[in-house]
Order: C-alpha cells, then structure tokens, then sequence
C-alpha cells in the first residue's frame, strides 16, 4: 500500500483556529449597514381559509419599513420534488388558505427585530377555520377533508432548463395522496411460497428535529442599481439555494452570490429552500435594503422541516436457516401540509436496503399522504433510520422465533463485493460483512447475547447502506487549483463547511496528491462566485462527488506540471514524482524543481501559463437526468457507504428507562482521509442515533407541536453519552478520492436497531415505535406481565 | 421584549419601597434565570423591573446548631451546592442543587428566585420542605416568617403579595437519627425531571422505628407537593418492605399530576410510586447510621 | 412611553467600557449587536442550550439570560478574550484542535468558556466532573465524547505541570 503522508493522518481541522477563536462567521453574525430586520406572521390554525388580512395598523408603527402578504408573493411556487407531473406546491406566504400550524401569512420588516415582532402583533387576520385531518389513514378515506384543490405548474421546475422537453401541467391531488412509489422485481408471490417461515409487522417513526445548534437564517441584499442579491444563508449546496432563489424571485442566476459562511450544523435540514429566505430576497429587492431573517427555535421545529414520519409494515419470508427470500415493505408517509422530499424518502428507504440484504424477490410500495401537520425533509439518512429500524427489528424477531442467532443471519443475507444491484449499482467496494464482524466482536457478542437477562441486560445490532451522492440534477462538482507564486496552491471549491469537515478532507487531498504539507493548501470554498459549479453536499455526496472533484484538480495540475518538469530536467514526466514540495527525478531525487521555479518556467516559455488544475466529478456518470424514483428504476450512486452498528442497554424494569452502556460503530467509508474526522462522524451518529432511539420525537396535538424548544425536545447530553468504540470496517473504494467514499450519515441508522433490539434482548418485550421512552417500555412490559 | 425602566437596589429597604410604589406594574429581579425567558416571550411584561441582585445584605449562608441554617435569598444555586457547611449538615441539598439545571443558571439564578418562581418541576423547594423549611417575607408593612410548604398556591403562584419580597430560607438543625435522600426520574440525566423526590425519615432511639417522615415531590401536582398522608401512614411504625410500599403506594395515590408532553398522568404517577419507594428505602438505611 | 437608557459600565475582555443602552438589552445582545464580539452565540433564547456561554467574574453564565445592565462593574470573559493578542492559542482552544472536538463550531465558544470555568475553579475535575459541569452546553455534531475527551486532557496537564 502507498505510503501517504497527508491523507490517512487526523491533521488539525484547518477552520480550527477560526471556530476555536470565535472569529468564525455564520449567518446568525453578519451584519450589514443600513439593515433591516423582519418576522414572520404564522398560521395558528392548522387547516383555515384566509378571509383578510388588514395590514394597516403594523405598517403605521413606527419603525417598520415593509408588510407583505400572499399578496404580494401570490404565484410563486417551489418544492424540492418538483416534476412536470407533480409540480412543486409550495409557497411563501399563504394565499387562499393555510394548511398547518406555523404556515407563513405574513412578514415584516422593521429597523429593530423588536419591532418587527410587535408589528406582527397589529396584524389581523381573519380565518375561517376548515375541517382537519392529522392522521394518514384518516386523510385517504372518502370525504376526508381535501388539503390541496388544484396544484398548478410551479415557477421552479428544473425540467426544461435542463433540455427535457416534457411541459408540466397542473393536476388535483385524490384522497390527499401527495405521492406513490412502487418498487418491485423477482417474484414476490413465488418468493413467498418458498419461504419456510413468514412474519408480517408493522413499525412507526416519529418526526424528528435536525436540531442543528444554529437556527435557520439569512442575510439578504438586493443591489438596486446592478440588479444584485448578495445572500448569506444556512445551506448545503449553493447551487440548490441560488437556482431557486432566481427561479422564485426572477433574478438571473448570475446575478445571485451566496457567500461562503460556516454553517452552525445542518444533518441534510437546510438543503431546501424555506418560505423566509424567498422573504428575505423579496423584502430586500422591495426596499433595496439588506435584511437579515433569524428563525426562533420555535419556528425551527414548526415551520422548518423536521425527519419524515414513516409508518412501516414489513413481510419477510425466509428459509428455515434464515435465508430471505421475499419481503414486501408498504409505507404510509405522514407527509404533512406539503409533500417536502417524501417520494424521495419512500424510494431512498427501499434503495438503501439494496446495498444490504439480497432478499431476492422485493416489493416496496409507498404512499404519502397530505395531512394538517408541518411537512418533512432529509434528516441524516433520509428514510434509512426508518427503514432500519423496521427491517432491522423484524430480523431480530424472525431470529428469536426460528432460534437463529442475528449476526450469523445478517452474514448470510448480506450482499457480495461486486454484486450488481437490480438498479444496476454495482459494489465495487462493500465492507459490510467485516462491519458486522467486528461490530459484534467489539460488543462481545458470542459471550453477551441471549445471556444476560437477570441482569435486565442485552446486546443487539443493526446495518445500513448510504449513497455516496446521487443522480439528482445535476448532481456533480467542479474544482479548480491554481498553483501560487510562492509554490503554495489555492484550492477553489463550493462545498460548504457545515461541521462535516469539508474545508479540511478536501485541502488533504489536494496537498497528498500535489506533494505538499496541509499548510501550503489555500482554501477558497461555499462562495458561488469565487468557486465552480457544486452540487454534492447532500446525499453524503461531499467526499466521493466534491472530494473526487478536489482530486482530478489537483491530478491535473499535477500532470501540468509534471509536463513542464520533465522539460526542464530534460527527463519523461513518468519519471519524475513530486513530494515535499519539490518535483524530483525518482531515480536521482538530488535532481529537483520548487513549485515555484516550476511556475516561472510555464509562465516564461508557455504563452503565460500559470498552471491549473481543473477537476471534476458526477456522481453518476451515467445517469443524464432523473432516475426513476417512483418505479426505482435507473442507477442512484457509484459507491455505497455501509455500516453495522451494536448496543448494550441496562433496562430499569420498574420505570421502563434504558441506559445505553455501550455503542461499537464498524463503517466502510472507504479509506479515512481523516481518522480523527471520520471518528467524530461516527461518534456524532452513535449519540445521534441514540437520541432517535429513546427520547426524540417532534410531538404534535391538533396540528401543533408542543415540544417546540430545547427544553421540551430533549436530545442526548455530556452525561448520557455510553461508551463508544468506533472500528475502521474499510474497503477500499476504486472511484473513491483515494479510496474514501460516504461517511457522515450511514451509521446513525444502524444504531437505532441495535439499541431497540438490545432492549428486547434484554427484557424481553419490543416496542414498535421508537423513540422507546421510559413510558412505553414500561407500558410494554406490564403488557406481558399481565400488569394492568 | 418590551421596553421596562430598570430599577436597581442595594438595600432591602430601597427595595421594599420600590415594589410597593409599583406593585403589579413592577417586578423583582433576582438571578432572571426564569424571569428573562418570560420577558421575552412577552408571558410577562412589567412596566418596571427592580434588580434586587445587588443587595448584598441578602447573599449569605449561616448555621448555628441552636437556630440551623440561615440563606439570603440571593444566595446562588451554585453556592449552596458548593456551601461546605450543607455540604456537611444538609448534603441533600447539595445534592439536590447538582440537578438544578445547568452551572450556568445554578452560577447566576438565585434561590429565593427560584422559590419565587413556583414551577412545580422544580427541585429546591420539594427538599426545603423535606427539611421542614420556612421563609422569611418582608415588605414595607412588615414581615413574617412562614412555612416553605404553605407558600405555593397553584401552578407558578405564591402567596406572595405584589409588594413583598422574599428574604430568607431558614432549616431547623438537622435532627438525630434522621436520613434524607433526593431522587429524581428523568429521560435523560440533566433532562427535565418527570417526577423528583425529597425524603426525611427521622427514626426513633430504637433505629427501627419512624418517629417522622416527609414524602414531597415534584412535577406531581401544581405545587410542590407533600405526600403527608403517607407521610403520617409511616409515623410510628417499625419500618419494613410492606411499610415501604404501602406509603409509596399511598403516596403515588395521593399526587395529582398533570400530563404534558414528557409523561402521563398515570406514569408520573408509577414513577412516584418507584421514586418514592426506592428513596425512603435509602433514607432508612442512612437514619439508621445518623 | 419612552425608556430612558441608562449607563452601563464594564470590562470586556480587559478592556473598560462605558456606554448607553436601552434596560431591555441582554448581556448576549450587548456583545453580539453593540460590541461586535459575535463568538457567543444564539442558539435557543430560552436559557437551554448554552451556545452563550460567558464569564462573568469567573462564572460561566449564559449570556441570553442576563440583563446587560446586571453585569454593570463586572468583569466579563467572551472566547474572543480566550486566546492572547500575539496569537498563542489557550491550552483549551489548541487541545480542542489536537482533539477534533468541535464540527460545526457553532456551540463550541460556549462549551470553551464553560470549560475555562470550570477548569479555574476545579483543579482536579474527572470525568463525571466533566461531563456534568458540561451538561448545560447542547452540542448536536460531535457527540460529546472529543471535547470532554479535550478538557480531561487539559485538566491532567494542568495537574502534571503541578
């Protein structure tokens, strides 16, 4: 294996000295001079026409610059599933009516954010209040109120920008069913009647909250003179938030700068764009005045999306030894007010299974249903820890009932290093059964499972898969190095540094592969006008899409620069290598060029050449568009993230609460650019997963949710964090920047099953709703005591 | 928030003053470690604020064995938790305090604020008035001293008038023979705590049997709640596993909790019942060596 | 009816100010919006998360539930003040970097300042110590364990070098 000498190493982050001083800019700090603040009115009711809004009296106090309404934005459209068929029904400001508890009605703009606040106040609105419906089922049953009448053609359809010639065209939701995937091959009935044993149960998520430590917020500031809208916002691809932007607003694209801030978390949360920040970019246009928009943490768990509410049933058939050979998966998604990315979560719930299982014969059917309830996005895995948790509890269950242990059934079902996946995905590089190894190796499985319950103690696991990126349009990256005067480089990428480590993985590559020490990597990145085109931050595309990119940069540079080399020692370029910041003969290193003599050569003798290095990645190359998501048909990523996870838990049998004693994370990222950033990723979804596993949940009564702060939605603190082993499960990944591949977002998923099937291992009872608290388990258990 | 005038005082009296020139229209701040959220969610919005946090002459901590323990009650959470004389003869309440919140609100909030405040989830006044607590309360009429457990009247409610002022905590001195557990159920470790407990259980010379013990709670009631009727069940029995779980029993019964959002009704009630049991059986077990 | 301001006096960081505010200003508004040391964060506004978190007279406190105006004659500490002015980072600041212990930042001013705290005041913390006297500090990125991992290995220097 090659020695390398700045990959592979847990190198300082280099946005350290910036966080750790707080001399780091995010959103939430910018200020501009001469800037405006402004609030958003929001629905009370969940489901209400709007009879009239009266603006008057907030526009007379003093104070306050602007008051739109419906009105004024009426018409515009965007979503983050928005197809010819079924366009994108989501706006700014509510029109005709609102459909849940936190929808815009209204904004303000004022000079003070008090006043702003106390403007919203004076505004009055009439509704008349409709008919609810907060429940799925409820919502798809005849005579059920009907959340949408006629959705008509968005303003932000991607299609035709994108050379597909398919006009859209309005169409009216039946039975309030937003959306229906379909997946199926083999022979699911055949599959079936082969099977030995057959188990048929049925699972719930929750909501849940991204819970990034920063609220969502945007500066925004229209140049009334050059027609410019400068934007610092919370994102995770600028491409996404700048396309919009002008889709929404009417504002050519290159006339939209989103400026590089570091962003205060973000776990999938903030890649949609949001009713105020289309606000923020139209008050700004309307006054020619910066203003800046921060959501309380109120308006964050209501009006921002939260993880996507999934009710699952699964049926498996296995043989008697385990092996499955059928399973039929039907999701109910409690979409909310607005489809959000759910058809994507149905689809990506039954993709991120491939990976996992060969269950042979499949059907995965999904419908997502409007309901009066706030609507639902990407959340760290986006529809796997749903899916985990559902098919990774249900092996556990077949095991119990056919006496089988659940490592050793896991290791029969996984997949194969090179299988091709029915999509066509093939698994170049597949970990996962040493993941599941030495996750039960780490936990003590052999000693630990089915041993301990006296103790009310128990061990259990669970597995995921992940993209590595995605063919979402148009899901590719672009990356420029430029070599410096002084032999130093300057690295030009768009991936926003939002925790995952971006800034620094993506200087690593480039400095291992140019021969240079992390310091001589100047990073310029997340500005849409000072870096190339990106599109990777989301579907854990950052490091195999946006890293890629980083790599064939600085290969080309490199090769530049080999060529210029190998003319001035007069010697072949392969015979030349580049280390320690020089280039050199291998066979005679004494024979060496500086970076910078290397520069001055190309500048003298080649028309002025300053040497740049261009790179660039798709994830997918042979994905032109759209895979099919509602037939799943169609390749989705070239490399998949995988991951096993394992729990031990100590349940209190008399107050039902779970103590999590430990968390092994085995993970196949490919190769660890950095091992100290990979082993806070997996540490992050260890807790994460665990917070998911037993105590959040986004609650809501009548439409409204009342655990709306930090207080009421608890997640896991310094104290309750268990120990963690964290296990390198590496393979190599061929298309990988050195190997690496997906990281931040496969794990927590797996967690969520251990932990759920180490409390059965433990007491014996399973609780089908996660999070398992205290009071459910508890509930549970008395239900098989026979208590009550 | 809305805009208020700030009043800061120095002395009681200036206070005292202060507070019933403006009564309802003005508001005592101690440590506002409550009170800012309340202002900016505009819950409240007093015209005046009055900053009594820099009375200095109520910040202290005093004990003799005669009269017990005397607080200001602008002395932190984090003092008392700190304080070497509780941590000596009332380490329930350093206990306790370690529970309250983060060190960033025990650093800066006060507990006569605290007190003042009258959540019902909060921890400090159940164990007070397991200690057999009383306040000192003053105003520019006058002062009186009463019992900590009749202060609370309903959900966030003192009997405190708009122009009076709390000023002191004061404990009896710790009693022979008496052992006194806190105890709290909650999700996660520094979560909000679905139900807590404060126990004294004062044993006779025989060391078996109970001369007197206090059950109170909190998060089962609108106040603070104390469990007297099992409370008086115990009195004068031999303690014993069937004594245990009958007044834990009894004591669950007795709660009247309100669901939200963390828990029913009926678990706050259970955990009570298990709370309760599993500290009384710790309070024995430290009266028996006191 | 109109609020008069009123003076405030205080240190930030070493340095005085005198200054005019309106009474209703937080501590945490009076940093961020009138002196410009953004490093405290707002994160919650309703005293849970401590991304606030600042000294005052070596208190950790959360600076969204402080009046501005109670900190008058005090002396208040920001993550700004952390570091000294030719650039030597603080044992805390440069052992969070060795350690990974901090992602997105954004909570990581007032986990150092909570740290810092406690470190003064402690001189022997373990790590029920740690993890306790860190509860009031929300972090959604790392999972706790490198930062706590990161104090624990200040503290045992500091005791090392004892």
């Amino acid at each position: 294996m090659t020695e390398y000498s700045v990959v592979g190493k847990p190198l300082p982050r280099v946005d350290g000295i910036a966080k750790l001083t707080g001399q780091a800019k995010y959103t939430t700090d910018i200020v501009l001079p001469d800037m405006v603040y402004a609030k958003l009115l929001r629905s009370p009711h969940p489901h209400a026409k709007i009879i009239s809004i009266d603006i008057s009296k907030a526009e007379k106090l003093p104070g306050v610059e602007a008051v739109i309404t419906g009105k004024d934005t009426f018409g515009i459209r965007y979503g983050f599933v928005d197809t010819p068929n079924y366009p994108a029904e989501e706006r700014p400001l509510a029109e005709d009516k609102v459909r849940f508890v936190g929808e815009a009605v209204a904004a303000v703009a004022a000079v003070d954010p008090d006043i702003a606040e106390d403007a919203l106040d004076l505004i009055e609105v009439e509704y008349d209040p409709l008919p609810a419906v907060f429940d799925p089922e409820e919502a798809m049953k005849d005579g059920a109120p009907q959340i949408h009448g006629e959705i008509t053609r968005s303003t932000s359809c991607a299609w035709e920008d994108w050379g597909v010639a398919r006009k859209s065209h309005s169409y009216t939701p039946v039975n309030n069913v937003a959306s229906r995937v379909l997946i199926s091959y083999g022979d699911i009935e055949k599959g079936f009647a082969e099977a030995d044993y057959i188990r048929e149960d049925r699972f719930w998520s929750p909501a849940t909250s991204h819970m990034a430590m920063e609220p969502h917020a945007i500066v925004a500031n229209y140049n009334p003179f050059t027609g410019k809208l400068d934007v610092w916002l919370n994102h995770m691809a600028y491409e996404l938030k700048r396309y919009w932007l002008s889709k929404t607003l009417g504002i050519p694209i290159q006339k939209i700068r989103v400026h590089q801030t570091y962003i205060g978390g973000a776990f999938g949360g903030k890649a949609v764009i949001f009713d105020f920040e289309v606000i923020a970019g139209f008050l700004s246009r309307k006054l020619g005045r910066p203003v800046k928009i921060v959501l309380t943490r109120e308006e964050v768990f209501s009006s921002c999306r939260n993880s996507i509410r999934f009710d699952t049933t699964v049926k498996t058939g296995v043989k008697k030894d385990g092996t499955i050979v059928a399973q039929d998966v039907k999701v109910i998604v409690d979409a909310g007010a607005y489809k959000g990315s759910a058809a994507v979560a149905m689809f990506l719930s039954h993709q991120f299974s491939e990976p996992c299982y060969n269950r042979r014969n499949v059907r995965h059917e999904g419908v997502a249903v409007y309901t009066n309830k706030n609507f639902g996005f990407a959340k760290r895995g986006h529809g796997a820890p749903q899916n985990r948790f559902a098919v990774d509890s249900q092996i556990d269950m077949i095991c119990e009932d056919l006496g089988l242990d659940p490592v050793e059934v896991i290791l029969k079902n996984l997949r194969k290093k090179g299988d091709v996946l029915p999509n066509g995905d093939k698994l170049e590089s597949y970990g996962l059964p040493k993941c599941v190894q030495l996750a039960a190796d780490a936990i003590d499985w052999k000693q630990k499972r089915g041993t301990q319950r006296d103790k009310n103690r128990g061990v259990g696991i669970g597995i995921n898969g992940m993209f590595s990126g995605s063919g979402y349009w148009p899901f590719a990256c672009a990356a420029i190095v430029r070599l410096n005067h002084d032999g130093t480089v300057t690295l030009m990428e768009g991936d926003c540094e939002f925790g995952q480590g971006a800034d620094t993985t993506y200087s690593q590559i480039a400095a291992e592969e140019l021969g240079l020490p992390l310091e001589d990597v100047n990073l310029i990145s997340g500005d849409s006008e000072l870096c190339p085109m990106n599109y990777s931050n989301f579907l854990s595309g950052g490091m195999f899409v946006g890293g890629g990119a980083v790599y064939y940069a600085a290969y080309d540079l490199r090769q530049k620069m080999l060529k210029v080399a190998s003319e001035l020692l007069k010697v072949g370029p392969e015979d030349l290598d580049m280390k320690n910041r020089s280039v050199f003969i291998k066979a005679r290193p004494e024979k060496s060029l500086t970076f910078g003599e290397i520069l001055r050569y190309s500048i003298q003798k080649h028309l002025g050449d300053p040497l740049i290095g261009i790179g660039y990645k798709k994830a997918v190359p042979e994905i032109e568009f759209y895979p099919s998501l509602s037939k799943g048909t169609g390749r989705f990523t070239d490399a998949y993230g995988l991951a096993a996870a394992t729990a031990e838990v100590e349940v209190d049998r008399e107050t039902g609460r779970v103590k999590v004693l430990k968390i092994c994370i085995a993970d196949d990222c490919g190769y660890e650019i950095n091992p100290a950033s990979i082993y806070g990723q997996m540490v992050s979804q260890a807790v994460m997963g665990m917070g998911d596993a037993l105590l959040e949940e986004v609650i809501d009564e009548g439409g409204r949710v009342i655990n709306p702060n930090l207080v009421d939605y608890e997640i896991p603190r310094a104290f309750d964090v268990p120990e963690i082993m964290v296990l390198n499960g590496c393979d190599y990944e061929p298309k990988g920047p050195f190997g690496g591949k997906e990281a931040g977002e496969c794990a927590r998923a797996a967690v969520i099953p251990a932990i759920a099937n180490a409390i059965y291992d433990a007491v014996g009872v399973r609780v089908h709703r996660v999070p398992i608290t205290p009071e459910k388990l508890l509930n549970a258990l008395k239900g098989k005591e026979g208590r009550r | 928030m809305r805009d208020f005038e700030y009043l800061p005082t120095k002395t009681i009296k200036e206070a005292c003053s202060l507070i019933s020139q403006y009564k309802e229209e003005g508001k005592i701040l101690a440590g506002g470690q409550s009170l800012i959220t309340l202002l900016r969610q505009k819950l409240i919005s007093p015209s005046y604020l009055i900053d009594i946090k820099g009375i200095s002459e109520l910040n202290y901590i005093t004990f003799d064995e005669k009269n017990g323990l005397r607080m200001g009650a602008l002395t932190t959470h984090r003092a008392i938790e700190k304080s070497p004389i509780i941590q000596k003869k009332y380490n329930v309440l350093s206990e306790m305090e370690k529970s309250v919140a983060s060190v960033q609100t025990r650093n800066w909030g006060t507990i006569g604020g605290n007190l003042c405040s009258a959540d019902p989830i909060g921890d400090p006044a159940p164990s007070l008035i397991a200690l057999s607590a009383k306040i000192k309360i003053v105003s520019s009429r006058g002062g009186k001293t009463i019992p900590l457990d009749e202060f609370f009247t309903d959900y966030f409610t003192t009997l405190l008038e708009p122009d009076e002022i709390l000023t002191e905590i004061q404990l009896p001195s710790p009693v022979a023979h008496t052992g006194v557990v806190y105890m709290k159920f909650s999700t996660i470790e520094a979560g909000i705590k679905i139900v807590s407990t404060s126990i004294s259980i004062t044993l006779e010379s025989d060391r078996r049997t109970c001369k007197d013990a206090k059950i109170v709670m909190s998060a089962v009631a609108p106040v603070p709640f104390n469990a007297k009727k099992a409370g008086n069940l115990m009195a004068g029995k031999k303690i014993n596993d069937d004594l245990i779980a009958e007044a834990a029993q009894l004591a669950s019964e007795e709660t009247n909790p309100t669901p939200d959002v963390h828990a029913s009704a009926e678990f706050r009630r259970e955990i009570a019942n298990v709370l309760v049991k599993r500290a009384i059986k710790q309070a024995f077990e430290k009266a028996k060596i006191a | 009816m109109e609020i008069a301001k009123k003076i405030l006096k205080v240190k930030v960081n070493g340095r005085p100010y005198e200054m005019l505010i309106k009474p209703k200003t937080t501590l945490l508004q009076l940093l961020r919006n009138d002196l410009g040391l953004t490093g405290a964060k707002q994160a919650c506004m309703d005293n849970s998360c401590g991304a606030c978190t600042v000294i005052v007279d070596k208190m950790a406190v959360k600076a969204c539930s402080v009046l501005a105006l109670q900190v008058n004659g005090r002396e208040v500490t920001t993550v700004e003040g952390l570091a000294s002015r030719d650039g030597k980072l603080h044992p805390l600041q440069q052992t969070f970097l060795d350690f990974h212990a901090f992602q997105c930042g954004f909570c990581t001013p007032g986990k150092l300042m909570s740290a810092k705290a406690m470190l003064d005041e402690n001189l022997h913390p373990n790590e029920e110590d740690i993890r306790r006297d860190m509860e009031g500090n929300l972090c959604r990125c790392t999972g706790y364990k490198q930062y706590i991992d990161a104090i624990k290995a200040v503290a045992q220097k500091k005791e090392g070098a004892k």
